[in-house]
């Protein structure tokens, strides 16, 4: 193809294919365990380390990760309290943050890159950050291979799991870890708003096409690692936003397993949320 | 796996425990009893009785504030299976795999001779055929049955088994009492929390909690229609000229 | 003499920016705001709705973005995208293969993609995303304010009507119905009104900054007290002093008040969070 020749690209095709791989494997793991709030807060919450990153000109990698490690200990600190219970403290250590980015990047003498923390910058990919995000990408890889077991016992009964040599605690913590590794690697490319698209919507396609966990994984690594060059493509031939075009073609994916895989109604153990309980 | 292993001075020796949670009042009190191998105790008791507070006391999850607990032997638990997530994409085998999981390190596959063990604690289950079957799509007594394979390849020679015949077929009871039965024959120790007071009296020894110990024994000495009123208190409905006594629980879902 | 020059300064940051009759409405268009969001922010956070109520915000953005080319009322096209949005995760929840969690990430998403590519591509709005996205000082019109005053109006009658079924149901959902409580008329009530809500507070706050007001007022108000009208009251003080905090703060620092009130609320509740934490190890 044409567009391939370019050297951006090529970069930003690797980037994407990388990004969208590390982030569909994690995403299972993540759906599984009911932790798309948790996903969504992270990144969101990290928008002042990467705007505070372009205002100082330092990389935006180092600003994502100071974010995401700040949002975490802040997000780790609300959800202890017992008051209002974690979905309500998460949200209001996320809604807080969030607006302090926004009021950092938009204060009139800055340099307005906001669109481009928001909604990323994949064409932007450089050789660093490539270097980067295989590094990231290999590590989450790794650590999933090395905890697939702990995870099974934890995703399938947190009660019982101990028994079985696994702290479930650990499992959540060390899944989170993973999950601000993946932000971090994908925030730049695929933007503070959109990384949650590649986390959530490959594994949902997967979740309803595989029948073992590890086809599952298997599955939303593949189906990630294509929305990201679909999307990019498709964003080349058509003119459109980059990020938000990956985005957009891993939610199609999303619509194209659901249609072909309608699922039967099943059981779940997990506590219901009102909308659950609403339309059931 | 074998026999002999299990019956090997298997045994759980609870002395004095009290256990809380966190800083919360204290959720059971002086619980004393003996259980030694072979034996197969029924955990009577009111809905926050302390049942789940002893299980988690023996399983070490739970501190004890007063008085000692010592098991000799492996400890298995096996919850009960509305707990346990089933649209999370696993078989029976997966599920009774798990139980190798204790003893693989995380950077080790699990050994041919675990996959084999899983096999045959399906196939004691009477579920060979259902090994590939996904645990969700199992009716509840197969879950209950897959569970207690589970605890098998765990090899564990004291069983603490929650509420084993909530939600469960007749057919699927039977066969549950008969694997039971094999267990305990082998050495093992079960202990069995339940509410059915009738198939408590089948059982060798009864502990009933009521937040504290009320009484341990054999059953015919220990379930009086004292201990099942200081047990359940008004809950208690006396049938057949006091000499039977059926326990009315308020569930709540 | 300083000290009072210092006092007479302070008097003036606080009351020149009221003398302008843009900020007049804005000030007008918070307090209604502060009534509505504040009342139903409460029932947000007791019946643990945050992530819905962020997520319907981020949901109208795609509708915000296609109101002007399609010569849409904005709030009109907010709230198509907003009931879309809910309609579609009913849907897509109702036959249980996909959890509510998983359903309000990928259209939360999948709205703020949709909306990026329409606002960026086919229709270059260009700078007027921020404003979509943080809320604006200058833009409130009388339909906004009008708007604002429908959703105070609303959330003051539902709650005086509904209250008791949305606490009965936030208590306990499996046993409101043997109460003789209508659980589900009442949640839909409470979703519906929720969006109304939800569309009211775009135009100050943004789609993304829905929660500052929809959710900081009402926990931090939670933090303080467990009663109902005490918590009532408390929700719609903070978010009207929060409120109007924000706009003095975006006035002075040239900033779109979302993120200003963002900000303020956070520390806030953060203060308060902490400082009834000591007072609880205290006691």
């Amino acid at each position: 193809m044409e567009i391939l020749r370019s050297g951006l690209l090529q970069r930003a095709l690797l980037e994407v294919v990388i990004l969208g791989a590390t982030c569909g494997a994690l995403g299972v793991w993540l759906l599984h365990l009911r932790h798309t709030y948790a996903a969504e807060s992270l990144a969101h919450a990290m928008l002042p380390g990467l705007v505070i990153a372009a205002l100082v000109g330092a990389p935006l990698l180092l600003g994502a990760a100071g974010g995401v490690l700040v949002a975490a200990a802040l997000i780790a600190l609300a959800a202890r309290d017992t008051r209002v219970g974690p979905e309500i403290a998460v949200g209001v250590t996320v809604t807080t943050a969030f607006g302090l980015g926004a009021v950092l990047a938009l204060a009139p003498d800055v340099p307005a890159r906001l669109g481009e923390l928001l909604f990323g910058d994949l064409l932007g990919t450089s050789t660093s950050d490539l270097v980067a995000a295989c590094a990231l990408g290999t590590c989450v890889g790794l650590a999933l291979c090395a905890g697939h077991r702990s995870l099974t016992a934890t995703v399938f009964d947190p009660v019982a799991a101990p028994s079985l040599g696994v702290r479930p605690g650990r499992v959540d913590l060390a899944l989170l870890i993973l999950l601000a590794l993946a932000v971090v690697a994908a925030v730049q490319g695929l933007g503070n708003l959109l990384v949650l698209a590649l986390i959530v919507a490959p594994a949902a396609a997967a979740i309803r096409l595989g029948r073992t966990v590890g086809a599952q994984i298997t599955l939303a690594a593949g189906l990630g690692a294509l929305a990201g060059l679909l999307g990019l493509v498709a964003s080349a031939e058509l003119d459109t936003a980059a990020g938000a075009s990956v985005a957009l073609a891993a939610i199609t994916l999303w619509l194209i397993a659901a249609l072909l895989a309608p699922g039967a109604p099943q059981a779940t153990g997990g506590r219901r949320s009102l909308v659950e309980t609403l339309v059931s | 796996m074998s026999a002999a292993s299990a019956a090997a001075a298997s045994g759980v020796q609870v002395q004095d425990l009290s256990a809380s949670y966190g800083s919360a009042a204290i959720a059971l009190r002086e619980v004393t009893f003996t259980a030694t191998g072979g034996q197969a105790v029924a955990v009577l008791g009111p809905n926050g009785g302390g049942k789940t507070t002893l299980f988690r006391a023996l399983l070490g999850e739970l501190e004890a504030t007063t008085g000692s607990v010592t098991v000799h032997g492996t400890m298995a638990y096996v919850p009960q299976t509305e707990r346990s997530r089933l649209d999370f994409p696993v078989s029976a085998l997966d599920v009774a795999l798990m139980g190798a999981y204790g003893r693989t390190p995380w950077f080790r596959r699990i050994t041919a001779g675990d996959r084999a063990a899983a096999r045959a604690a399906l196939e004691r289950v009477d579920l060979a055929d259902r090994a590939g079957t996904r645990f969700g799509a199992l009716s509840g007594g197969q879950r209950q049955r897959v569970l207690i394979a589970r605890a098998l390849v765990q090899d564990a020679h004291v069983l603490l088994l929650d509420e084993p015949f909530a939600g469960v077929d007749r057919t699927s009871e039977e066969a549950i009492m008969g694997i039971l039965a094999g267990l305990r024959a082998e050495g093992r120790v079960l202990l069995i929390a339940t509410h059915d007071v009738e198939q408590a009296r089948g059982w060798d020894r009864v502990l009933c909690l009521a937040g504290a110990q009320i009484a341990y024994g054999p059953p015919a000495e220990t379930l009086t229609n004292a201990v099942l009123e200081g047990t359940y208190g008004e809950e208690i409905v006396m049938l057949d000229c006091g000499h039977r006594a059926v326990a009315i629980q308020h569930h709540s879902h | 003499m300083r000290t009072v020059f210092d006092k007479l300064g302070l008097v003036r940051w606080l009351t020149d920016p009221l003398a302008i009759p843009f900020m007049q409405r804005a000030l007008l268009a918070t307090l209604l705001l502060a009534v509505a969001a504040g009342l139903l922010g409460t029932w947000v956070v007791l019946r643990r709705l945050a992530f819905f109520a962020h997520a319907a915000g981020t949901a109208t953005f795609p509708g915000l973005v296609v109101a002007g080319p399609w010569g849409l009322a904005a709030p009109i096209a907010a709230l198509g995208a907003g009931l879309g949005f809910a309609g579609l995760l009913a849907r897509m929840t109702r036959r249980g293969t996909t959890s509510a969690d998983a359903a309000t990430g990928l259209l939360l998403t999948a709205a703020l993609a949709l909306g990026t590519i329409l606002a960026s591509d086919v229709y270059e709005s260009g700078t007027a995303v921020d404003r979509l996205l943080f809320g604006t000082l200058l833009g409130l019109g009388d339909g906004d304010i009008a708007l604002a005053a429908a959703a105070a109006l609303a959330a003051v009658i539902a709650t005086a009507a509904l209250g008791r079924t949305w606490l009965a149901t936030g208590f306990d959902p499996a046993g409101a119905p043997a109460l003789g409580v209508r659980a589900a008329r009442g949640d839909r009530l409470l979703l519906a009104l929720l969006a109304l809500t939800v569309v009211a507070v775009l135009p100050a706050v943004g789609a993304l900054l829905v929660s500052t007001l929809l959710v900081v007022p009402a926990a931090t108000a939670r933090l303080l007290t467990g009663a109902l009208a005490p918590l009532l009251a408390g929700a719609v003080a903070l978010a009207a002093a929060e409120g109007l905090g924000g706009l003095l703060l975006a006035y002075h620092l040239d900033l779109p008040p979302g993120p200003a009130i963002a900000v303020i609320g956070g520390g806030v509740f953060a203060l308060v969070a902490l400082a009834s934490s000591k007072r609880q190890t205290v006691s």
